[in-house]
């Protein structure tokens, strides 16, 4: 006989990509589940990734990119808080207590629960960082305000840090015809993404462009009254109308701190092969959380949407009574900055040196269609290889087009565990107006090959 | 039929706020999911009807679809039986997403109290200021 229970109670804290992700796995292992998301924000299931172009302009509204409206809530009865803060969880007692936005506090018992708390920007100690009027963009309300100071006659801007989101603002900025200065610590942009020789080429591109770009210079002070008007970056001070700080993100972990729950050692919470942190029916996901890299399996915050919404899954079949596992991280990226795409998948050469792995590489400048059909635009392809598997272990590509999916392929490829060799043999199409006969990632592999012989 | 916001709205029918249409034939009704509906769940491969002469009430689940992201109870917008369910919808599920409010209906209904029921949907013009609120 059927025993009578009570309908799961599955709460969300959190409601973009890994929240929303895990809500409606949930939902559909569990079709009677009482779930709940909350969120402090005031708009729920919306794409950050899209932030820098509705700045940029090429999107309309910051309203386009709610990819979840109310209504998709409605239709699978998730029941969505926002504007509302879990102040607590109580794990020994089940609970989270909460505060909405007109103050009231309530207390609410889960079965299972998902963090999903995301990542917020990070300021370092830097003098003057009370001041007022240096922004960053991380939610709708950080968009609406750039946007707002641009329309309100910023003639020029000062990004801090040459990170995804820096660049992608800052190439959004001059695209509203300001002019912007970029300020990167280290001696390259895109630290965390290419090496520095792909770097360097994505650094000409944006020079050429009219982005100035300052690397090797730390932001020592905001300069102004109560509101910042420069910064002192390298002994030098450099005035402009808007700032914003693009120093990077970090896990957004007090919560699960205060209740218990372990950090690992990139400060992000620990999860295991389902998603679940060490307290048991407690599930994490997105942003705050480090999970194995597939090629090193170490822990790896990769702080990538398409992370967060297959970790969000996993979490959410989980918290709802099903079995699915997290395959691990490959940190696969792409951007495009102006006309240049550039993107990334596994180890760069740099990482993989910091891991002691030895590796071989190979990189092949081509075109992205037969040489003599018109506009033909240049790409390069570098690959990163294990030196004693002869493996595929990395690669990134910098190219006028047809970068997404060619990182892609070089994806399946690694997480299939492709040798080098398997590469250089594969057997790809070709048609003068689509690409040139010999594949460049073919050649990068052949090049490795040439090299390891 | 309209477009609000990308989403089309065929006159002559009756709408629900849980995202159903219905088309009165003679005596019968018959009921399906919205074009807003289908692209909130965008590839629809499952639909999970119940048999005919089962009874359905308005406002209460009688069946669920389900897509590759999402599962959406299906929400009666009229009470009455089941006279028909469209078989070719669960064996293609994929026309609800081409056809929602033709090929793609869901169920024909015998319905118990139309009239006194019917104050409780949105007539063309209602569901037109609903759906712009929807979209905004």
């Amino acid at each position: 006989m059927k025993e009578d229970r009570m309908a799961r109670r599955i709460i969300v804290i959190g409601a973009n990509a890994a929240g929303v992700e895990a809500a409606s796995a949930a939902r559909k292992k569990d079709r009677t589940a009482e779930i709940t998301l909350m969120t402090q924000e005031k708009t729920a299931g919306y794409s950050r990734c899209g932030l820098p172009f509705v700045i940029g302009g090429q999107i309309p509204s910051f309203k386009d990119l709610i990819v979840y409206p109310l209504a998709y809530f409605q239709m699978l009865k998730l029941n969505l808080k926002t504007e509302t803060k879990v102040t607590a969880i109580n794990t020994n007692e089940k609970t989270v207590t909460a505060v909405d936005k007109a103050g009231a506090t309530e207390s609410l018992q889960y079965d299972s629960l998902v963090i999903a708390t995301g990542a917020y920007a990070f300021m370092p100690p830097i003098r003057g960082r009370e001041k007022q009027g240096i922004l960053s963009l991380r939610n709708l309300e950080d968009g609406e305000q750039i946007l707002q100071a641009v329309q309100n006659g910023a003639k020029s801007a000062v990004i801090m840090g040459a990170g995804l989101i820096g660049l992608e603002t800052g190439v959004a900025l001059i695209e509203r015809g300001l002019k912007v200065t970029v300020v990167e610590m280290l001696p390259q942009i895109l630290p965390h993404m290419l090496d520095a020789d792909m770097a360097k080429l994505v650094e000409e591109h944006l020079r050429e462009k009219g982005m100035c770009i300052l690397t090797e210079k730390r932001v020592e002070e905001f300069l102004g009254g109560e509101e910042v008007t420069a910064i002192m970056a390298g002994g030098e001070k450099i005035e402009a109308d808007l700032f914003i700080s693009a120093f990077g993100v970090r896990a957004n972990t007090k919560l699960a701190v205060d209740s218990g729950i372990s950090i690992g050692e990139t400060r992000a919470i620990k999860t295991n092969g389902r998603m679940e942190t060490d307290v048991k029916d407690i599930y994490a996901a997105g942003d705050c959380v480090e999970a194995p890299s597939i090629l090193t399996h170490k822990p790896l915050c990769a702080q990538l949407g398409t992370i967060a919404v297959r970790q969000g899954k996993v979490a959410g079949t989980n918290a709802g009574g099903g079995y699915a596992l997290f395959s691990g991280i490959l940190a696969s990226a792409v951007t495009r900055l102006f006309d240049t795409e550039a993107g990334v998948t596994g180890l760069t050469e740099a990482t993989a040196q910091r891991g002691k792995i030895e590796v071989v590489t190979g990189a092949i400048s081509s075109k992205t269609k037969a040489d003599y059909y018109p506009n033909a635009l240049p790409i390069k392809v570098k690959l990163v290889v294990e030196k004693e598997s002869q493996r595929i272990i990395g690669a990134q590509i910098i190219g006028g087009e047809e970068v997404t999916q060619r990182i892609n392929a070089i994806s399946f490829g690694i997480q299939k565990g492709m040798t080098v060799r398997e590469l250089s043999k594969a057997d790809t199409a070709y048609a003068p107006p689509l690409c040139e006969t010999w594949e460049p990632m073919v050649l990068a592999a052949e090049m490795v090959l040439m090299k390891l012989r | 039929m309209v477009k609000v916001d990308n989403y089309e709205l065929p006159e002559g029918l009756y709408y629900s706020t849980d995202f159903e249409w219905i088309k009165i034939e003679g005596d019968k009704v018959r009921m399906g999911i919205t074009d807003y509906a289908q692209k909130q769940l965008r590839e629809i491969v499952y639909a999970e009807l119940p048999g005919a002469g089962t009874e359905v009430k308005q406002n209460e689940p009688y069946g669920t679809l389900e897509s590759v992201k999402a599962v959406s109870d299906l929400v009666a917008a009229v009470s009455g039986t089941i006279e028909e369910v469209n078989a070719e919808v669960q064996s293609k599920p994929e026309i609800l997403n081409e056809d929602p409010y033709v090929k793609g209906w869901l169920i024909l209904v015998k319905p118990a109290n139309l009239q006194a029921e019917l104050a409780n949907l949105m007539d063309f013009d209602k569901a037109i200021e609903w759906h712009k609120n929807q979209a905004k």
